[in-house]
C-alpha cells in the first residue's frame, strides 16, 4: 500500500493524528461538563468532589491520546507491523448501510412498538445482505420474530410495546 | 465443608443440570461459529437469565464459558477455521492432522486435552479461591484501589496489539462508570437529563452492543463469504499410545494455562499461545510442529481451558475478572445482586462450590456432546450469514431491550456497537473498555474512602507495603510492552554478532 510506506517515513500517523485530536477534543468536552455540576452541599465537605475523579482520568486519557500519533512509526520502527492492520480494507457500503438501516429501525420502534420493530428487522436486514431466496426470506422473517416474541412475552414476562398496532403478546 | 455438599447440590440439581447441558451446547455451537465467541454469547445470554434463580444463571454461563473454548476448536481443527480466538493455535497442528484424514483423532485429542486441563484447573480453583479471598478479607479500601489499578494496568497486554490503545479504552470504560449519582455526594454526573442513566449505564447493552452488534457490522463486510464443506469425520478418543505421548504436554499446559488464567485480565488466548509455544519448545521434535503433531493439538487446547477455570479465582475472590468472558460473568453477577470479592465467599460459599460444580459438569459434558456432536457442530458453520447475523440482531434487540422493556438500551447498544465497530478498526479493544467499565466504580468508590481515611493526604497510601507492592507491581505491567521489546530487540542484536 502506497499509504503505509508513506506513513512508514512519518513520525505522527495523519489517521491516529486525527483520532487523537477527536479523543482530545471530546476529553475538552467532558472537562467542560465537569465543571457545570451541581455545587456540592457543605456537608460533604471532607469527600472527594464529584467531579475530581472524572478530570483525573481525563488528563490520564489525554495524556494517553497525546503519544497515539506516534505509536505507528514507533512500531514500524522496531520492525513490528505497525497500526494499519485493520484499517488496510476500506470498510464496505454494505457496513455503513447496515448502520442506517439499524438506526431507522430503532428511531421508529416507539411507534411501530417492540413485535413489528423486530419483524421489520428480520424481514430488512437478509434482503440487504444480499439474500435472495425469498421464501427462506418471508419465513425467516416471519417466523424468528414470532418465536422470539412468544419466548419473551410468555416465558420470560417481557412487556411488548404495543405501538400504534396494539400488538403487545399480551 | 457442609457449604461444599450444599453448593455442589445446588450444582447438581436437575434444573440446574439441564441449564449447565444447555450452556455447553450453546457454547460449544457458538464456539464453532467464526465470528461467534464466549463474550458475545454470555453477552446475549445475559438478559435470558435475568428471570433465572442468580445460581442457575451463573452455572449456566460458566459452563456456556467452558464449552465455547474448546468449541472453536473443532472449526478450527475440520476447516482451519477456528470458532474463537482461543482455538488459533490448534488450528496450527490441527488442520495439517484433519487434512491427512485423521481430524477424527485430532479432535480426540483436542477434547480430552481440554476436559484434563479445565479439571485440573478445576481443583486449583476450588483451593485457590478461598485461600485468596481470606487474604482479601484484611484488604482495606487503599489496598483495594491498588489492587484495581494493578487489574487494570494489565489491560495493557490484553485483546487486540495496541497497549497504549487498550489503556485508553479501559480508561474511557472507568470515565462511563461515572455516569450517574455520585455516590458520596448524591450530585448527577453526565446523565443529559435522561432519567434512565442516573443510576448509572447498565452493562448489559453495552455489552451486546461492544460484542454483538461491533461484530454483526464486521460480518456485514463478509455476508458473501463461502465457508468449505465439511467431510465426513469419525470421531475417536485417543488411544493409549496418543495419551502417553501428550500426557507430559497436557500437565505443562494445564499449569501455564491456570497460571495465566488467573493474572488479571489475562485471558485464554494468551494461555493457548504460551501453551503451544511451551509444547514446541519442551519437544524433541520442534521441527515437526505445524505439521500436525499430537503435542500441537494438545498445548494450546489443555492451555486455554485450564485459564477458564484460572480465571474464575480472581473473578470470584477479589472481584477482578481474571479474562474478558469472566469480565461478562462478574457483570452478571453484579446484574444479579451479587457483590463478587471476598465477601462472596464469606457470606455464601455454597455459591462458589456451586459454580465449582457446574464447572465441573460442563467439562464432562462438552466431552462427550461435544465428541458425539462434532460432525454437527461443524456444520453449523453452513447456517448462511444472512440469516446468522439478523438473527443475531435480534436476539441483541430484544436482550437490550427485556432489561427494563425501554427502547433507550436498545440505542445504548446500538452506540455501543458502532463505538466498538470504529475502535475495533482502529487498534482499541472491546474487553478493556468493559472491564474498565466493571471496575470502574470499584476504584473511585476505594479511592474515595482512602482519601477520607488520610485526610485527602494521597501521598499516605504509600504507608501500606501491600499498596506499594501492587503499585510496584503495577509499574512492572505497564513497563512490560517497552521492557519485553527491548529485551527481543537485544535478543536479535546478539543473534546477529554471533552470526
Amino acid at each position: 500500500m502506497e499509504t503505509s510506506a508513506v506513513t512508514k517515513r512519518r513520525w505522527v500517523h495523519p489517521v491516529d493524528l486525527a483520532l487523537s485530536v477527536a479523543i482530545l477534543s471530546a476529553c475538552a468536552y467532558v472537562y467542560y461538563l465537569t465543571a457545570n455540576f451541581e455545587e456540592m452541599s457543605p456537608l460533604f465537605v471532607d469527600n472527594l468532589p464529584p467531579q475530581w475523579f472524572p478530570r483525573l482520568l481525563l488528563w490520564v486519557i489525554a495524556f494517553l491520546a497525546l503519544l497515539m500519533p506516534f505509536e505507528h512509526a514507533v512500531r514500524v520502527a522496531r520492525g513490528g507491523s505497525g497500526m494499519d492492520g485493520e484499517r488496510k480494507n476500506t470498510v464496505k457500503p454494505i457496513a455503513y448501510i447496515t448502520v442506517a438501516t439499524m438506526l431507522v429501525i430503532v428511531s421508529v420502534s416507539q411507534l411501530l412498538g417492540t413485535f413489528l420493530t423486530l419483524l421489520a428487522a428480520c424481514l430488512v436486514l437478509p434482503p440487504l445482505w444480499g439474500e435472495r431466496r425469498w421464501r427462506l426470506v418471508a419465513a425467516f422473517g416471519i417466523g424468528f420474530p414470532i418465536v422470539v416474541a412468544l419466548l419473551f412475552s410468555q416465558v420470560f414476562k417481557i412487556y411488548f410495546q404495543p405501538g400504534i398496532f396494539g400488538l403487545s403478546f399480551h | 465443608m457442609e457449604a461444599v455438599w450444599e453448593g455442589l447440590g445446588l450444582a447438581f440439581e436437575l434444573k440446574n443440570i439441564a441449564l449447565i447441558i444447555m450452556g455447553v451446547l450453546i457454547g460449544v455451537i457458538v464456539g464453532a461459529l467464526p465470528g461467534l465467541s464466549s463474550p458475545l454469547a454470555i453477552a446475549l445470554l445475559l438478559p435470558f437469565t435475568i428471570t433465572l434463580e442468580p445460581v442457575s444463571a451463573i452455572c449456566m454461563m460458566a459452563a456456556l464459558y467452558c464449552a465455547g473454548t474448546f468449541g472453536g476448536s473443532i472449526t478450527a481443527i475440520l476447516i482451519n477455521a477456528p470458532g474463537a480466538p482461543p482455538a488459533v493455535a490448534t488450528a496450527f497442528d490441527g488442520y495439517p492432522m484433519a487434512k491427512r484424514g485423521e481430524a477424527g483423532r485430532a479432535l480426540g485429542i483436542a477434547a480430552f486435552s481440554s476436559v484434563i486441563g479445565g479439571l485440573l484447573s478445576l481443583v486449583v480453583f476450588i483451593i485457590a479461591t478461598p485461600m485468596l479471598a481470606k487474604v482479601a478479607l484484611s484488604f482495606r479500601p487503599q489496598e483495594y484501589f491498588a489492587l484495581t489499578i494493578f487489574a487494570l494496568s494489565m489491560l495493557a497486554s490484553i485483546s487486540g496489539d495496541s497497549s497504549l490503545r487498550n489503556l485508553i479504552a479501559g480508561g474511557v470504560g472507568v470515565l462511563l462508570s461515572t455516569v450517574g449519582t455520585h455516590l458520596s455526594t448524591g450530585i448527577e454526573r453526565f446523565t443529559f437529563g435522561f432519567y434512565e442513566l442516573s443510576e448509572g449505564i447498565e452493562f448489559v447493552p453495552v455489552l451486546i452492543g461492544l460484542f454483538a452488534i461491533s461484530e454483526l457490522l464486521v460480518q456485514s463486510q463478509a455476508a458473501d463469504k463461502a465457508l468449505e464443506r465439511i467431510k465426513s469425520v469419525v470421531v475417536q478418543l485417543p488411544s493409549m499410545a496418543d495419551v502417553r505421548r501428550v500426557f507430559g504436554t497436557v500437565l505443562r499446559s494445564s499449569g501455564i494455562g491456570t497460571f495465566i488464567g488467573i493474572l488479571p485480565a489475562e485471558g485464554s488466548t494468551v494461555a493457548a499461545i504460551l501453551g503451544y509455544n511451551e509444547a514446541k519448545r519442551w519437544s524433541k521434535t520442534p521441527e515437526k510442529f505445524g505439521t500436525g503433531i499430537p503435542e500441537g493439538i494438545a498445548g494450546p487446547e489443555a492451555a486455554n481451558n485450564a485459564a477458564t477455570g484460572g480465571a474464575m479465582v480472581p473473578t470470584l475472590a477479589l472481584g477482578i475478572p481474571g479474562s474478558g468472558t469472566t469480565a461478562l460473568i462478574l457483570a452478571a453477577l453484579i446484574t444479579h445482586g451479587f457483590r463478587p470479592g471476598p465477601y462472596l465467599i464469606k457470606e455464601t460459599p455454597e455459591f462458589v462450590y456451586a459454580i465449582f460444580g457446574a464447572m465441573a459438569i460442563a467439562n464432562i459434558a462438552f466431552l462427550v456432546i461435544g465428541l458425539g456432536g462434532a460432525k454437527i457442530f461443524a456444520r453449523i458453520t453452513l447456517i448462511p450469514r444472512t440469516f446468522l447475523w439478523p438473527m443475531v440482531f435480534g436476539f441483541s434487540m430484544i436482550g437490550a431491550y427485556s432489561l427494563s422493556a425501554s427502547f433507550f438500551d436498545v440505542w445504548v447498544m446500538l452506540i455501543a456497537g458502532v463505538l466498538g465497530f470504529i475502535m475495533r478498526r482502529h487498534g482499541f479493544g472491546a474487553a478493556p473498555l468493559v472491564m474498565g467499565l466493571i471496575l470502574g466504580r470499584m476504584v473511585e468508590e476505594t479511592l474515595s474512602q482512602s482519601m477520607t481515611v488520610y485526610d485527602n493526604q494521597w501521598w499516605r497510601l504509600f504507608e501500606s507495603p501491600i499498596v506499594c507492592g501492587f503499585f510496584a507491581l503495577t509499574a512492572l505491567s505497564l513497563s512490560w510492552p517497552v521492557l519485553s521489546a527491548w529485551r527481543a530487540r537485544r535478543a536479535k542484536r546478539k543473534a546477529i554478532e554471533a552470526s
